[in-house]
């Protein structure tokens, strides 16, 4: 390599290509510009005028020196030339270089192994003996360690991987240690641990290996890398709670935890908030339980290793409730109390019907026992201690005598309300009190309860009861035994005792009720092994089963400890899937101790050599692409209005890798938008008439000089004071202050956009009134019969109904003066509305006027208040259109005031007889 | 793509059509000056309220022997039992004619600022058909129909045919007008003297004269290239590289002035008028200098 001071260049023979700048300087000197292009008519008349005939014209002096400058970047980025910053101090000592491999060093591997590539540099450079080691098992037979060259050590870096269970240090240690009894390695070396930051049982004796070997530096990721894993979620009444450890925690760290289904659509998503310190950070995630039940998988967004993914098998599935059944149920099924249950359950849980021994073989999570089934069987007792749900209804045979299944200690004989012989009102549900699990439910008023058995007063202690009556006494209790739990509804599964089972209140109870329960599989099959099904690798994707997984005995799956005969993965046995992650139950994760023997730490931020070939290769292309716009410039082809802005744009992006880009500030847009709803706001509290904006200038203009011309002769004519006209743009402004809408329709006027056209739908449902005014005098109907096509582009996109022409008693000829004709500039033309406008809120009053007659040209007046354009008809054309538009006005205003008074005589007449 | 394009058409002939009237209606001076030109010319030109010979219909008379079998209007005859001749009203040379040059040279503007040569002659021209047909006089385009028409009608087909029509010279050199009739050339008048000459020199054949309306872009009359620059016609072809443009601008704009100063004098010789309009100035000059000097005509 060919080096000046800390710069180097990997091809410096390029560098010849330097001297072939003045050749290029010469030649560029001697082509002139390309000519200006101007198209000139009386070129006829130029013939034969003198001429300077052809002058060469030199390209300025300061584009040529651009040029070359392109060139020299070109040829100095080819040399490949490398920044090093020079050592700190000369090394001698051969390499060692251990690199941590486990699923921990997954987030941080890219760093590591720029890190053991600049390392592995270096000792390439000094002419060292280069040794690398990993701490992980790959599952394959493990190499001889021996020292070699960098062009091994870098072989050996480039297929080496994360590997998805833990590193094993303590092997490594043994591996180092015999190595250097049999004098492959010996003391001193330079060795450098990376480690991936995570505290192990091993640790210390890796570093007592390694600093028998030579001083030792202990580099840890940063902290931001620095590695996550998720615990196992708990299942919670209205969803689940979600942890993730981490093991460096001295600063505050926001993780996202996102669950998925099986077919990989997110379910729903947490954020978990580190707080410094911090080990551990916990969410709960809302969910409802069918779709808790959905998910297979929780992973940690941004972070791609085996910890980041948590596969959860099919404890996480419906729920296998058991109802428990007797031959006697099976009469009248509106009768049964389970057939309220089994209504409710249904749609959430996999229910399975049997007696006690079929359901208990079925290893069902939650019982169910009405009060005809009622049982103290010890086999339920187990099956409550072993974590099962067992929910319990109430009935006259609770009443007359309880059992040991209960929550609470019942009275005697139950309670009734609202009887023949009894004064007392039957009893409300009052509201859940925050500990239950039904917390959050409404109240449902209009459930009553007739019937109920009642707990012995002391035993119903408030963490017991998970709802009441209006009065206070317990409607649901539960206690939880060991590690499951009995639930008691006071009353029957069926309407007969109360209307709880009729009401929507009661199938929502329940299913919060599954939240409890942790699926389907509560016992293990005790025999046959484990099969892995899917694996997780390091990068936390799901994969085939790699070649070194065996079988896992059932017994043993549950203290499985992760390893390449384990790997991470679904695992499946029968029918039951399960799964085997990264972090177990009993995983800590703790950053690696500063007191390791012989240890000095560093983080992954060493100096590196630095390449800036494709730095200069970008600046040379974005300059080529400056003197394109310079050259075109030049010769005069940049469209004017184009130009200046263009190339000011391109030369401040040309120069800005040479220059240090300002920060770029985010425009605050707060104030704008204050200001638009000022406006608005003007509109809303004054009377208006707004015009629609068409983007041509000419139009706008004539719109608001007609409106604001009617609005003047209405104001002079009538009671109605408007204000001057606004301009609306239907895209972006709300619509609903204005009574009244002119909208001329251009003939290459668009579709409205979505938004636009739900704007315009909702004030015309609200009762807004829009005159769309093609302003042509029906040219095209009457010249080739076809429909103006911006009015049919407009139309479609709103919806307008069934239209007619204004017929003869219609309330617009006499809402304020007597017209059987609607002039405008042109006159003569229909003019449509709606046929039969009896809309929800309209009132019968037409939504839309649809003419051609250019109203608002006649409407407007000129700066010496006389007319602003002539007019077909004259002046009193003119009168006539301002007065068919104080006749709109009172239109938009007023409706059908005038179609009723109209009626006043039939019913005078009707009334007298 | 048709269909768009007749879009696009159709919306330049309203904008085109807008900006004539416009022109026309702001400028309450020219508007009673075109009422009273109106109601003199109105005299010489409507007056004729007799059958001969014309295109519009007059009336329907009773066949006499001497009129010959050809005279017969049989559709009419078929109606009754009696014979019918048809007669048409006897026109004199009251139409005016229009004509707006349509070559490639005149879709030429210099600049977005002003508009093309081509739409600025078809604004002075509307202008000039709105002021006549507000007078009862009645237009045509040259060329493009042979039947004059007066009214909002006409006004919406010559206005029509003005702003799309090809404007073929053809129209010029073997002009179709009746004899005596006054005709509205707009041009930029590029072509060689020699050219105008003989075309003019057939109109005075049919007893025609008028206005010739010379619209100049401003770049033409001013010259403003400098630099290397090479000058392309618009019809494409022809193309001419100069060094330094700015050497060849004194003997261009001498050329250009004699160039002007042959077209006066072709135009005083042959009895016409003609009115020089630059681009950059509004249109409403133009308009009123055309209209003057079709009145003087009259």
């Amino acid at each position: 390599m060919f080096a000046l001071g800390p710069l180097s260049f990997g091809a410096p023979l390029a560098l010849a290509g330097l001297v072939t700048l003045p050749l290029l300087w010469l030649l560029l000197r001697a082509t002139p510009p390309a000519p200006k292009r101007a198209i000139f008519p009386p070129l006829r008349l130029l013939l034969g005028a003198p001429d300077d005939a052809e002058t060469p014209q030199h390209a300025p002096w300061w584009l040529i020196l651009f040029r070359l400058l392109i060139a020299a970047l070109v040829i100095i980025a080819l040399a490949r030339p490398v920044w090093t910053p020079p050592s700190v101090e000369e090394e001698t000592r051969p390499a060692l270089i251990v690199m941590d491999s486990g699923w921990a060093s997954a987030a941080a591997w890219n760093d590591m192994r720029q890190e053991a590539e600049r390392l592995i540099d270096e000792a390439e450079r000094d002419g060292r003996a280069v040794t690398l080691v990993t701490t992980a098992p790959t599952g394959q037979a493990i190499p001889a360690l021996r020292p070699g060259n960098a062009d091994s050590a870098r072989r050996q870096l480039e297929t080496a991987d994360p590997q998805p269970w833990p590193a094993d240090r303590g092997a490594t240690a043994e591996r180092l240690n015999e190595a250097r009894s049999n004098d492959i390695l010996s003391a001193p070396m330079a060795v450098t641990w990376l480690s991936d930051g995570v505290d192990s049982r091993d640790a210390a004796d890796l570093s007592r290996a390694l600093d028998a070997l030579g001083d030792l530096t202990v580099i840890e990721p940063d902290a931001g890398r620095a590695p996550l894993g998720l615990a196992a979620p708990e299942p919670a009444a209205d969803g689940l709670t979600v942890s993730v450890l981490r093991a460096g925690s001295d600063f505050p760290r926001t993780v996202a935890v996102t669950a998925l289904g099986s077919d990989g659509r997110a379910i729903a998503r947490t954020d978990l908030q580190f707080a410094a310190g911090e080990g551990m950070a916990s969410a709960d995630i809302g969910l409802p339980l069918d779709l808790r039940n959905r998910i297979a998988s929780l992973r940690l967004d941004g972070s791609s290793s085996a910890a980041s993914v948590r596969l959860l098998g099919d404890q996480w599935q419906r729920p296998r409730v058991g109802l428990i059944t007797l031959e006697s149920d099976e009469g009248q099924p509106l009768l049964s109390d389970l057939h309220y249950v089994r209504s409710a359950l249904g749609p959430h849980a996999q229910l399975i019907d049997g007696d006690l021994d079929a359901l208990l073989a079925e290893d069902v999570s939650v019982l169910i026992m009405t009060d005809s089934a009622r049982s103290d069987d010890q086999r339920i007792v187990d099956f409550v201690n072993e974590g099962g749900v067992l929910i319990r209804f109430a009935g006259p045979r609770l009443a007359a005598q309880g059992d040991d299944l209960l929550p609470v200690i019942l009275r005697e004989g139950g309670r009734l309300f609202g009887g023949s012989l009894n004064w007392d009102e039957p009893q409300r549900i009052a509201g859940f009190p925050d500990t239950s699990p039904f917390a959050g439910l409404p109240a449902d008023n209009s459930a009553t309860i007739d019937r109920q058995v009642l707990a012995q007063p002391g035993s119903a202690t408030p963490d017991r009861v998970w709802a009441r009556l209006v009065d206070g006494t317990p409607l649901v209790t539960a206690e939880r035994r060991a590690r499951g739990w009995i639930i008691l509804f006071h009353v029957t599964a069926s309407p007969d005792w109360s209307d709880l089972p009729l009401s929507g209140l009661f199938p929502r109870m329940l299913q919060r009720l599954m939240g409890l329960s942790q699926g389907g599989s509560a016992s293990v099959p005790g025999n046959g092994a484990w099969v892995l099904d899917q694996a997780l690798d390091a990068g936390g994707q799901l994969v085939s089963a790699p070649v070194s997984a065996r079988p896992v005995p059932a017994a043993a799956f549950d203290t499985a400890i992760v390893s390449p005969v384990a790997p991470p993965g679904l695992y499946r046995l029968g029918s039951a899937a399960s799964a085997l992650n990264v972090i177990g139950a009993d995983t800590r994760m703790e950053p690696l101790p500063r007191d390791l023997p012989g240890a000095r730490f560093a983080g992954l931020d060493g100096p590196r050599a630095q390449h800036f070939d494709a730095w200069l290769l970008a600046a040379a292309l974005v300059m080529l692409a400056l003197d394109v716009l310079i050259a075109l410039g030049l010769a005069g082809r940049l469209p004017a209005r184009f130009g200046t802005a263009t190339t000011a744009a391109l030369l401040a992006l040309g120069l800005l890798p040479l220059a240090i880009a300002p920060p770029v500030q985010a425009q605050d847009t707060t104030s704008e938008r204050v200001a638009l709803s000022d406006e608005m706001m003007q509109a809303a509290l004054t009377l208006r008439f707004g015009y629609v904006t068409t983007g041509d200038t000419a139009i706008d203009a004539r719109s608001e000089a007609g409106l604001a011309g009617l609005s003047q002769e209405i104001f002079r004519r009538s009671a109605m004071e408007p204000e001057p006209p606004l301009a609306v743009n239907v895209n972006t402004d709300e619509l609903i202050f204005f009574p009244m809408l002119y909208w001329p329709v251009t003939r290459d006027a668009g579709p409205l956009s979505p938004e636009a056209s739900r704007r315009v739908a909702a004030y015309l449902a609200a009762g807004g009134l829009i005159i769309f005014d093609t302003q042509d005098a029906d040219i095209s109907m009457l010249r080739a019969g076809a429909p103006h096509p911006g009015l049919v582009n407009v139309l479609d996109s709103i919806d307008v109904p069934a239209l007619s022409q204004i017929p003869a008693d219609h309330v617009l000829t006499r809402a304020f003066y007597l017209l059987q004709e609607f002039p405008g500039r042109y006159t003569g033309s229909p003019v449509w509305v709606e046929a039969n406008p009896d809309g929800a809120s309209r009132d019968g009053t037409s939504g839309v006027i649809i003419g051609s007659h250019d109203w608002a040209t006649a409407w407007a007046r000129g700066d010496g208040g006389g007319a602003a354009a002539p007019i077909d008809g004259g002046e009193r054309q003119r009168e006539m259109a301002i007065r068919f538009g104080v006749n709109i006005a009172m239109y938009a205003l007023t409706g059908n005031y005038k179609a009723d008074q109209v009626h006043v005589p039939d019913i005078l007449e009707r009334l007298g007889q | 793509m048709s269909q768009g394009a007749n879009r696009q058409d159709e919306a330049r002939v309203v904008a085109l059509r807008h900006e004539g009237e416009d022109a026309a209606a702001s400028l309450p001076s020219l508007l009673a000056e075109a009422d009273r030109i109106a109601a003199t010319v109105a005299q010489g030109v409507h007056g004729r309220r007799r059958s001969g010979i014309g295109e519009t219909f007059w009336q329907y008379r009773h066949h006499r022997p001497e009129d010959g079998r050809q005279a017969i209007d049989w559709r009419q005859s078929a109606r009754s039992d009696q014979l019918f001749v048809r007669q048409n009203e006897w026109e004199a040379a009251n139409t005016i004619w229009l004509w707006r040059d349509g070559s490639a040279s005149m879709r030429y503007a210099s600049s977005r600022n002003h508009s093309a040569k081509i739409d600025r002659a078809a604004v002075c021209q509307i202008a000039v058909a709105a002021l006549l047909t507000q007078g009862g006089e009645r237009v045509s385009v040259l060329g493009e129909s042979a039947i004059a028409r007066t009214g909002a009608l006409g006004l919406e087909r010559a206005s029509r045919r003005l702003a799309l029509g090809p404007g073929d010279a053809a129209s010029v050199e073997a002009p179709n007008i009746s004899r005596y009739g006054r005709v509205v050339l707009a041009s930029d008048f590029l072509d060689p003297i020699e050219t105008w000459a003989s075309r003019l020199s057939r109109f005075a054949a049919m007893e025609a004269h008028g206005v010739l309306l010379r619209v100049v872009d401003p770049a033409e009359e001013d010259f403003p290239y400098a630099g290397r620059t090479r000058f392309e016609h618009p019809g494409g072809g022809e193309s001419l590289l100069f060094g330094r443009a700015e050497e060849a601008r004194s003997a261009y704009r001498q050329r250009w002035a004699e160039h002007g100063e042959r077209l006066a004098d072709l135009a005083r010789q042959y009895g016409w008028s003609l009115v020089t309009h630059r681009t950059d100035r509004p249109a409403t000059s133009a308009v009123l200098a055309l209209f003057r000097a079709l009145a003087r005509d009259v």
